[in-house]
């Protein structure tokens, strides 16, 4: 029966297993789509903010600028740095390692990773350094000595005209301080105080005089208390008192740099300057406050020159700062472009690859006869189509395979029936009677089995010799015409039975020959079968002759009485008759009745040769049934000396005793007188496992028997003895047939004959030690 | 060390004045009548290098920040913190220097001078500020007090911003009550 061998249990990932899986494990960040637009939005955001505050830095504070913008630049330009030396490194290791370990596409990964790593790298590397120069060249351009020069003419024209013009009012204050000197303050008639101070109103010496007194004794100490004010027309409605009293109160005071610029809510500006009046002892007496009047266009024409040279020189002082934010920010672009390129081209080299990778493994996977392994597919772009038509190429492979295994197991069966078929068909052929040989379309013996090596006295070693030379052979002549016939359009001969001399017996043979064909119907061959049907024969000659004596006895013995008493008649009316008659009729009575008794003797042979009763066998001891028959013999013949070579393994064998007795009996009586009763007869008892049978030998050494009596010998009627009915060995042969068993005559070496006589015994019968 | 780092150190002094390496900043500190007067003058910097950003109309200040400090080693041994901050704003069109000294944020003085040296010298110290109070010192005990000093704006740079830029100076004194 063949063996159904089951295929190795399937690996764990499964199609609708690895897609579950995959659906349940979370996508990576680098395949979230949804996660990269926000990355990039972010990075815009960022860029757009960092432009933003690049193109204000110019407006931003110097603190700001050189301490927060650049701080923040600077982080950013080391965490790039620092992503780049990550991305970079992790890649490098990444590769070697890959490369390390063997795996499929790492060559080619790690040719692809560095193009796109050169192809960024160096264009970023030589724009970054250009770029740097560009800007640091750029930045000493916008400060020059024209640039210079005409800012600072500017700031200077703007900054006389002021120190001008509060020189003039400082100078008028004065001046008018020491004309109001000798006046006292005190009285209630400022007239002489206003004509003193009308006409430099009137002169636009100053736009606004304001006069103050010191204190008395019974007002607040220090607060000076304001005697007159005059005013030009052109002079601003709205103007600070507190401005002016503060100055005077400093001018009282002596105190230095009395004077003061005032913006005013309508534009423009007052320039203002305090000097203090002093009486003829020089103690101050009171204080005088001139204002100058700056219009707005003006004020604003001076600022904003004024401005310009501030940016200007700030922008200067803060060169180094604002290289540094351009320069850091430059960086910033570039290391952002290296990284994002970088990381961009290290996914587009494992995007590309990883596929192609995983396709690889795969097939290796697949290769080594895991036929469910499955790649997932992550894209539904090209790879992913590739990925798809993998799948399916390993379905097909799986399906294959499977049918592969069920072909084989079947194909397995299948062989293993036909080997069995050929053994059971070999062990018929090595057991079977008939002889069977095989001749392809070559001519050359192909098998034969031992029965036809036996029938036809042939070595082994025949087979694969050419038929013709075998069967060309004197011997076996008659079969060559059955055994050469060849091609398709031979036919096959009849059956015939032939007649063999093989080892000086006459060997009844029926043969046939068939051709063999292929399942295409050409021819292949032919086998010749030849069955031995020398017992078959025999055993119709037996039957026949038991027949024959049994109607022989029918026939015979039913007028056998009445002829004896006819003859016993005869004798008794005879009784009285003359002598002569009488011992004429005694004669002829007495030879009547004599011979009707041997025919009534030998109608009772022949009639017991007919009915011989059934063999009735039990397990018997072989060797104590032999030396109970010889006992028989012995002191019988004196000049015959009977020997004894009994086997130590022979077992009990089932057998009717009576019946072999007469065997044992009929054999010896038989070499008794073939030896004229002198000689040596050997009892031999043999054993063999092998072919499960013992072996009873009676040898003689008298004169033999001649080969061609040997296959008559066991026939009714045949006798070499001049007196016999011939049925002795014919019974003999009959018992031991009835026992299964067979009986064989040879020659006893040096001289005599050898009877053999195989009985059958059970394999497993007890053994017996006999005695020699 | 790295080029950058000689450059950062260069211009760090190039600002600050190249002066006496050892003492760069006097600190003097004195406890009296429960405040502890702390006087620091930058004896050893110059300030010439300040004179363009003055000029140049830019809000210059110098911070002293000043701890006072138990001189043990201790994990923590700042016993309290101040920050003096003196700045000055030129106007360049009227060619007055505007000064204002901050105490932690709260204004100690103010000044409007036509004078460089006032100005200059205004930053360059300050006198007998009571800073720190002697309420939680221990008698008999001697105290540190460090003052380090940086300048604002920083027309300085390098790509390698994380340097202190600034000079210290210290005075140790026993506070007897």
């Amino acid at each position: 029966m063949a063996v159904l061998r089951r295929s190795p249990p399937a690996p764990s990932v499964t199609p609708g297993g690895a897609s579950s899986q995959a659906r349940a494990r979370r996508r990576p960040f680098r395949d979230n789509p949804i996660l990269l637009l926000l990355g990039i939005l972010g990075l815009i955001a960022l860029l757009a903010g960092t432009m933003t505050l690049a193109s204000r830095s110019n407006r931003l504070s110097p603190d700001f600028l050189s301490e927060v913008v650049l701080y923040a630049l600077s982080v950013v330009d080391v965490t790039m740095l620092v992503a780049l030396v990550f991305v970079l490194a992790r890649s490098v290791i990444k590769i070697l390692v890959e490369r390390r370990r063997g795996l499929p596409f790492a060559r080619f990964r790690a040719k692809l990773v560095i193009a796109l790593l050169a192809m960024t790298l160096v264009p970023a590397v030589l724009v970054l350094g250009v770029g740097s120069e560009l800007i640091l060249t750029s930045v000493d351009r916008w400060f020059n000595a024209p640039m210079d020069e005409i800012l600072g003419s500017a700031q200077r024209i703007a900054s006389d005209y002021y120190r001008e013009r509060q020189r003039q009012v400082s100078d008028e204050a004065a001046r008018l301080a020491r004309s109001l000197g000798p006046l006292d303050l005190g009285k209630a008639d400022v007239g002489p105080v206003r004509d003193v101070v009308a006409p430099a109103v009137a002169d636009l010496l100053a736009g606004l005089v304001e006069v103050y007194r010191a204190p008395r004794p019974t007002e607040p100490a220090g607060v000076p208390v304001s005697v007159v004010d005059v005013a030009s027309p052109t002079m601003p409605f709205v103007v600070s008192r507190a401005s002016a009293d503060g100055l005077a109160s400093r001018a009282m005071a002596d105190q230095p740099d009395a004077w003061l610029r005032e913006p005013l809510d309508s534009g423009g500006e007052l320039i203002r300057a305090a000097a203090p009046i002093r009486r003829a002892d020089g103690a101050v007496a009171g204080a005088v406050v001139a204002s100058l009047h700056l219009t707005g266009d003006m004020e604003q024409r001076a600022r904003r020159m004024t401005k310009a040279y501030e940016s200007y020189n700030q922008l200067r002082v803060m060169k180094q700062p604002l290289t540094g934010v351009y320069l850091s920010f430059f960086l910033m672009m570039t290391l952002m472009i290296l990284v994002g390129a970088s990381w961009m081209g290290l996914y587009l080299a494992k995007r590309i690859t990883r596929p192609v990778q995983r396709i690889a493994s795969a097939a290796k996977e697949i290769g080594a006869g895991h036929f469910e392994h499955r790649v997932e597919p992550e894209t539904s772009d090209e790879f992913g189509s590739l990925v798809e038509a993998f799948n399916s190429m390993a379905d097909e492979l799986a399906g294959n395979r499977q049918r592969l295994e069920q072909s084989t197991h079947e194909l397995e069966r299948k062989h293993s029936e036909v080997e069995e078929r050929r053994r059971f068909t070999e062990a018929v052929l090595e057991r079977v009677a008939t002889g069977v040989v095989t001749i392809d379309e070559t001519g050359r013996i192909t098998t034969i089995n031992p029965a036809a090596l036996r029938l036809l006295g042939l070595a082994a070693s025949v087979v694969g010799e050419p038929a013709a030379t075998v069967f060309g052979a004197a011997d076996l002549q008659p079969l060559a015409a059955f055994a050469l016939a060849r091609g398709a359009g031979a036919k096959d001969p009849h059956p015939q039975e032939l007649s063999l001399t093989r080892d000086g017996r006459e060997v009844a043979l029926a043969v046939a020959s068939t051709r063999l064909h292929t399942e295409g119907g050409a021819a292949d061959g032919r086998v010749l079968v030849v069955d031995d049907i020398t017992p078959l024969i025999r055993a119709q000659k037996v039957a026949a002759w038991r027949e024959v004596a049994r109607r022989l006895a029918h026939e015979i013995k039913n007028p056998l009485t009445p002829i004896q008493l006819c003859a016993q008649r005869l004798q008794r009316q005879f009784a009285t008759s003359p002598d002569h008659v009488r011992a004429l009729v005694d004669e002829c009575t007495t030879t009547i009745v004599g011979e009707v008794d041997a025919l009534k003797a030998l109608v009772d042979e022949f009639s017991q040769f007919a009915r011989m009763p059934a063999a009735r066998r039990e397990p018997t001891d072989l060797h104590e049934l032999l030396r109970r028959t010889l006992a028989l013999y012995d002191g019988l013949f004196e000049r015959v000396r009977i020997e004894t070579l009994f086997a130590v393994d022979v077992p009990r064998v089932r057998l009717d005793p009576d019946q072999v007795r007469r065997v044992i009996i009929n054999l010896i009586d038989n070499a008794v007188e073939a030896m004229s009763q002198e000689g040596q007869i050997v009892i031999e008892t043999q054993h063999d496992p092998a072919a499960a049978v013992v072996r009873v030998i009676i040898a003689d050494n008298g004169p033999g028997i001649a080969p061609g009596d040997r296959d008559k010998l066991f026939m009714p009627y045949f006798s070499t003895k001049k007196r016999g009915s011939g049925l002795g060995l014919a019974i003999v042969r009959r018992i031991v047939a009835e026992h299964g068993g067979t009986i064989e005559v040879g020659d006893n070496q040096p001289s005599g004959t050898r009877f053999t006589m195989e009985l059958p015994c059970e394999p497993d019968g007890a053994g017996l030690t006999g005695a020699v | 060390m790295t080029v950058t780092r000689w450059l950062v150190i260069a211009l760090a002094a190039a600002v600050l004045g190249s002066a006496d390496p050892s003492r760069p900043v006097e600190v003097t500190a004195v406890a009296r009548d429960g405040r502890i007067n702390v006087s620091c003058v930058l004896a050893g910097v110059r300030l010439d290098e300040l004179d363009e950003p003055i000029r140049a109309g830019l809000t210059t200040s110098i911070t002293f920040d000043a701890d006072l400090r138990r001189p043990l080693w201790w994990f923590d041994r700042t016993m309290a913190s101040a920050s003096v901050v003196a700045s000055v704003r030129h106007d360049t069109l009227t060619g007055r220097y505007q000064l204002t000294r901050t105490i932690d944020g709260r204004t100690d003085d103010t000044l409007v001078t036509n004078d460089a040296g006032a100005a200059r010298k205004f930053l360059a110290g300050f006198a007998r500020l009571a800073l720190f109070s002697t309420a939680d010192l221990q008698p008999n005990v001697e105290y540190l007090v460090l003052v380090k000093v940086r300048t604002r704006p920083r027309v300085a740079w390098s790509f390698w911003p994380w340097e202190s830029g600034a000079v210290s100076g210290s005075a140790r004194f026993t506070f007897i009550p």
